[in-house]
């Protein structure tokens, strides 16, 4: 049985998120010690600096998507993470954003278990200010997709399958489940195939701890080995050996 | 005492409240464990849970934190795993509850 990180990770024009899985990548290295699969294209691949014993998978990735970031609109390459099934190379992976950052094990935990398909439902938000959770975006409670862990089974196939229709027809299933953001989402795309596929009831099976997070209004000051310095406002905070969905995409170009 | 003071008590009372609600998360990420393909919180309830039907039987049925059972065969076993973690998470968090204990203004 394989275990791996699997990362989507295409730099835009105005975001090099190359930096970002270059970072990430050496904290899992560090702490999940795992095989890693990097999916990119050439142009980002050319950017990459030498990370080790890294697997790369290029594709060509579709464009098209955008999204809200400080005010500006801007380029979004996330819709191949429906892929995820196809692209892994493992029984068991950890998918990942290249913006989540791993200060402990902890994600190991999920890795030899019996659910085939687990993800948060649930953030905490670092700042106190319960910003990144909207009210009414949608009439499917939302799960988070930065942080994946699936094992090759029927029902995660099922999961992947259902993803890819959805994002196809996602215009449709954007009316149908009333979400208030025009563009694709993943996260939405997984809480309405986890919806669907699990009888259009609520179900459990999540990750049972809400995933912290930095909003997109909140700088990063500083990433050392052990944790992430943040600014919002006139307050200033201190991660520790806790891993962090970090949504400021600006703090690796300094 | 001026305005300003207080402002300044105020807002580092905010700061620490908020180290002490991310600390506790962190706390509550780090109590998952994973027992015979299930997830189980190591906190006082399970552990005292664990402790009262191991006193009745040999092996029994839990629910785990997805409320999917989980036969758990050797108590002992798993008691100590969701003992050594709990005072692991609980540790770190005293430690830094003392810290924040000498960072009230002078």
């Amino acid at each position: 049985m394989t275990t791996g990180v699997l990362i989507y990770c295409f730099n835009t024009p105005e975001v090099n998120y190359h930096l970002l899985a270059e970072r990430c990548i050496a904290q899992i290295q560090k702490h999940l010690k795992l095989e890693i699969t990097v999916v990119t294209n050439i142009e980002t691949y050319k950017q990459f600096k030498p990370l080790g014993l890294i697997n790369y998978k290029l594709v060509d990735n579709a464009v098209g998507n955008r999204r809200s970031y400080r005010g500006k609109n801007i380029a979004w390459h996330n819709l191949e993470r429906s892929l995820a099934y196809e692209h892994s190379p493992y029984d068991t992976t950890i998918l990942m954003d290249c913006d989540y950052f791993v200060f402990t094990d902890n994600l190991l935990t999920y890795t030899n278990i019996d659910y085939d398909f687990l993800l948060h439902n649930k953030v905490h938000d670092l700042t106190g200010e319960d910003m990144i959770e909207g009210k009414n975006e949608s009439t499917v409670p939302i799960v988070w997709a930065t942080v994946t862990i699936f094992r090759k089974s029927t029902f995660a196939k099922q999961m992947f399958d259902l993803i890819q229709l959805i994002q196809k027809r996602y215009e449709h299933y954007r009316n149908l489940y009333r979400i208030k953001y025009r563009n694709y989402r993943n996260d939405f795309a997984f809480a309405i195939a986890l919806h669907q596929l699990n009888g259009m009831v609520s179900h459990k099976n999540f990750i049972p701890t809400p995933m912290a997070m930095l909003a997109h209004e909140v700088d990063v000051l500083d990433m050392s080995d052990a944790g992430v310095t943040f600014k919002y406002g006139k307050k200033v905070g201190i991660t520790e050996l806790q891993d962090v969905h970090v949504m400021d995409k600006e703090f690796v170009n300094v | 005492m001026d305005i300003g003071t207080l402002k300044d008590y105020s807002d580092l009372a905010h700061d620490l409240a908020q180290t002490k609600k991310n600390a506790l998360e962190k706390m509550r990420s780090r109590q998952i464990v994973a027992y015979n393909g299930r997830l189980f919180q190591a906190n006082a309830e399970t552990i005292n849970v664990v402790q009262t039907f191991k006193a009745h039987s040999k092996d029994f049925y839990m629910l785990d934190t997805n409320d999917n059972p989980c036969h758990i065969t050797d108590p002992d076993d798993f008691l100590r795993i969701l003992i050594e973690r709990n005072q692991e998470t609980l540790n770190t968090y005293h430690q830094l509850h003392e810290d924040l204990k000498n960072k009230r203004l002078k």
